[in-house]
C-alpha cells in the first residue's frame, strides 16, 4: 500500500524533530537526532541535519540506506509509530536548498530525505508493532482518528 | 571502560521518578534498524541498563539474533540529557538459567528485583488515554554499555565515554 502520512503524523515529526536510526550491513545500529524535520511529499520526511549530526550516521547510511525513526521529546508514548524507509543524503541541488532555507536556527550541513515504506504502531498493548502500511491510506487516518484527536501545533 | 555519571542514573530512570522515555534502537543481523520509545528503564551498576519486556516483538527478534543495541534520552532530551548508550544487550527472560551472566549482571538478580516491573513502578505519571492495558513481563532487557556518544546540539557524535 501506498503510504500517505496523516495530519496527526505530520503535526508530530514537524513539531518535535526525529531521533533516527541507521545499521551498518552487520546490523550495528547508529542513532542520531534531527530537530528539522519536514514532510516533503505524502511518503516522505527531510530532514535538517548539523554536521554532528549527519556525521553519526553516514557512513552505515553510505552503504545501508535503511532509516528506522520516531518523534523527538515525546514525554510519553503518544506519538505512537515508528517509520522506516530508504534515505539519501543531499548537500546541494533544490530539495538541499529548499529545505535549508526552512531550518531556520540549523546549520544545516546536509539533507536526509526518506522515502517511507513501512509504518508501525508503537503503542504499547496489543497494538505494539501492529503494521500500519498494509491498510488503504484512508483507513489509517480513520484508524488514528479512533485513538487520539490531538494535532499537535493546533 | 564505562561509569555512568550521577546525571545519567538520574535520567535513567522511568519518567515518573523524574527519570526519562528513552529510545531503544536495534537492529536485524542483516541490517535493517529499529527504534521504539521505552518507559520502563532503570541502571544497574555503573555500565548497565535495563529495559522491561513487555511489549517487545522487532526489538526482541532483533536480540535474538543481533545484540548490538543503541539507547538514547527521548524526553527531556534538552535539559542535558543528550546521550547515546551504546553496546551489547540480551533480553534476560524467565527460563533462563539463574545463574546465567551477562557481563557481570546475573539474571536471578535481575528478574528478582526488575521481574514485576509495573508492579515496583506503576505508571501513575502516563495518561489514562495513552496507559497500556494489563502487562505481561516476559523479561529485562539489559544492555552492557561500552561506549557513549553526545546528541547535544553542536557536539552530536562527539564521545562522552
Amino acid at each position: 500500500m501506498a503510504i500517505v502520512l496523516t495530519e496527526r503524523m505530520k503535526g508530530w515529526i514537524e513539531l518535535m524533530g526525529c531521533h533516527l536510526c541507521v545499521a551498518t550491513p552487520g546490523g550495528v545500529p547508529w542513532v542520531t537526532v534531527s530537530r528539522f524535520a519536514r514532510v516533503t511529499n505524502p511518503d516522505q520526511v527531510s530532514f535538517a541535519m548539523e554536521k554532528g549530526e549527519i556525521g553519526v550516521i553516514e557512513d552505515a547510511l553510505l552503504k545501508n540506506p535503511w532509516v528506522a525513526f520516531g518523534v523527538s521529546k515525546q514525554g510519553g508514548i503518544r506519538a505512537a509509530f515508528q517509520f522506516k524507509g530508504k534515505g539519501k543524503i543531499l548537500r546541494s541541488g533544490a530539495e538541499f536548498d529548499n529545505v535549508k532555507k526552512m531550518a531556520t536556527g540549523v546549520a544545516t550541513d546536509a539533507v536526509l530525505v526518506v522515502d517511507l515504506t513501512e509504518l508501525y504502531c508503537t503503542k504499547p498493548g496489543a497494538e505494539a508493532g501492529q503494521r500500519l502500511d498494509i491498510m488503504p491510506p484512508a483507513e489509517v487516518d480513520a484508524w488514528e482518528k479512533a485513538r487520539w484527536t490531538d494535532i499537535p501545533g493546533k | 571502560m564505562v561509569k555512568f555519571t550521577d546525571e545519567m542514573k538520574d535520567a535513567l530512570r522511568v519518567p515518573g521518578k523524574g527519570g526519562s522515555l528513552i529510545y531503544m534502537a536495534t537492529s536485524s543481523i542483516d541490517g535493517k534498524p529499529n527504534i521504539a520509545a521505552m518507559r520502563f528503564v532503570a541502571t544497574h551498576g555503573d555500565d548497565k541498563i535495563l529495559i522491561s519486556d513487555m511489549f517487545l516483538l522487532k526489538t526482541k527478534m532483533n536480540l535474538k539474533e543481533n545484540p548490538e543495541c543503541s539507547i538514547a534520552i527521548c524526553h527531556p532530551l534538552d535539559a542535558g540529557r543528550d546521550w547515546v548508550f551504546k553496546g551489547k544487550a540480551i533480553d534476560i527472560e524467565y527460563g533462563f538459567p539463574l545463574d546465567f551472566d551477562w557481563y557481570g549482571a546475573n539474571a536471578k538478580e535481575i528478574l528478582d528485583k526488575w521481574g514485576d516491573w509495573a508492579a515496583l513502578e506503576p505508571p501513575k505519571e502516563v495518561p489514562p488515554d495513552i496507559v497500556f492495558p494489563k502487562p505481561a513481563q516476559r523479561g529485562v532487557v539489559v544492555l552492557h554499555v561500552e561506549e557513549i556518544y553526545s546528541i547535544e546540539k553542536g557536539k552530536t557524535g562527539e564521545r562522552i565515554q
